[in-house]
């Protein structure tokens, strides 16, 4: 049995988190490092789901991270190879410094 | 007065994150982390109320110290300058969260966020975090370039992030006493009901008399359910008691509702797991130059083939 009380708890540390991710995401210049804000930002997101399924008694919250996880790994895999061939290119992981990306 | 209490937290953290974030000497970045994780821990007690409101006492010990380890990881990477210990503290950040998930009796997931994350992703991050490494300056390697050190708008994006906090808290406070309270079980046992064999098995073990196969109810259920008591009967008239302890646990029900109820999403899920690999290997090759002559060499054999 969960009371509110304790999925409020949870719902805030989710929130905390996805809080953190977004402000990282906008402070960094640096592409990897923005693309590790938004892996935080789909943990607090991750928390919210499985606390709000244990509170429902529904599984479908832990069903819903699993994509997550999915949706996070071919992220990762697609953003990371696109950093390594704008480092190749540019020599810098400067987010600012790829403004004027063109033909 | 307490109404305004949450939001003051949240400001404090703000302002310690904002402070955080700009460049200074580690020790005192570490303060201003060390108030934020404070502030947080202020409103974390704000909105919960008491340690009562957790099952057990050392449950409710437990979710404090994870979520005060996920969050002080959390602001010391995003605070860090080095972008290799960001990725690290990132992994405290996914073991934090692995323990929150035990807590909610999520075994599978936080076990599978250990492998997929700290092991599968995070090793990809380090990867391209070792290609791409250089210092500012080949002198001193220990500098960091500028786009490490600076951040970019920090009053606005903290500003955001407040926002985003206080509505947050605002509604988690609010709210929400509506929702159901009462556990069901009606999904465990009619998952146990497709599960033949483990049913049939954990049935004769309780009682290896009964009867098998139980009766078929009007609804196309076998399982009786009446108020906590679930039962069923056998064919002979014997009535059996089932305890909660063959229930289907909680990975054999993630496993069953995945395939069950989202079979479509669980195809696409591999679908794009399948694109994003292909997606990756295009977009990262490198075009190989070459000339008529190292043609040849590579290709020779194909080419004299031909030729003959």
């Amino acid at each position: 049995m969960m009371s509110f009380g304790a999925l409020s708890g949870y719902l805030l540390v989710s929130a905390l988190l996805l809080a953190i991710g977004l402000v990282g995401f906008l402070v960094r210049r640096n592409l990897i490092v923005m693309f590790l804000c938004t892996e935080l930002m789909f943990q607090g997101v991750a928390i919210a789901f499985i606390a709000m399924g244990k509170y429902l008694f529904d599984y479908s919250g832990q069903v819903m991270v699993i994509f997550v996880l999915t949706v996070a790994a071919a992220e990762a895999a697609l953003a990371l190879a696109l950093v390594v061939l704008l480092h190749r290119q540019s020599e810098t992981l400067d987010a600012d410094s790829f403004g004027e990306l063109h033909e | 007065m307490d109404l305004f209490l949450p939001y003051i937290a949240c400001l404090i953290f703000s302002l310690a994150l904002f402070v955080a974030l700009r460049p200074a000497r580690l020790q005192v970045k570490a303060v201003f982390i060390v108030i934020g994780v404070a502030a947080a821990g202020w409103l974390l007690g704000l909105v919960i109320g008491s340690l009562s409101a957790f099952s057990s006492a050392s449950q409710g010990v437990f979710f404090i110290i994870f979520s005060l380890c996920a969050i002080a990881a959390a602001l010391r990477m995003v605070t860090h300058g080095k972008p290799v210990y960001s990725a690290l503290y990132f992994v405290l950040v996914v073991l934090a969260t692995a323990g929150l998930f035990l807590l909610l009796e999520a075994e599978f997931m936080a076990f599978a966020l250990v492998i997929v994350y700290a092991g599968a992703i995070l090793i990809t991050y380090m990867f391209v975090l070792m290609l791409s490494n250089q210092a500012a300056d080949p002198d001193q390697p220990n500098t960091q370039p500028a786009y490490d050190r600076l951040p970019r708008e920090p009053a606005a994006a903290v500003g955001v992030g407040f926002l985003l906090l206080c509505l947050v808290s605002g509604t988690v406070i609010g709210g929400g006493s509506a929702l159901p309270e009462n556990r069901t079980t009606w999904a465990e046992w009619s998952t146990l009901e497709h599960l033949e064999k483990q049913f049939k098995e954990s049935v004769l073990k309780l009682d290896s008399e009964f009867a098998w196969p139980p009766e078929i109810l009007e609804n196309g259920k076998i399982i009786h359910l009446e108020g906590d008591e679930a039962f069923i009967v056998s064919s002979n008239g014997q009535t059996l008691v089932l305890p909660d302890e063959i229930m289907p646990r909680n990975t054999q029900m993630v496993g069953w509702s995945l395939v069950n109820d989202f079979p479509v999403s669980l195809e696409l899920a591999g679908v794009i797991l399948l694109m994003a690999m292909f997606g990756a290997a295009i977009i990262a090759r490198r075009a190989i130059e070459m000339n008529e002559q190292e043609k040849n060499e590579v290709f020779g054999v194909e080419h004299k083939r031909h030729e003959s």
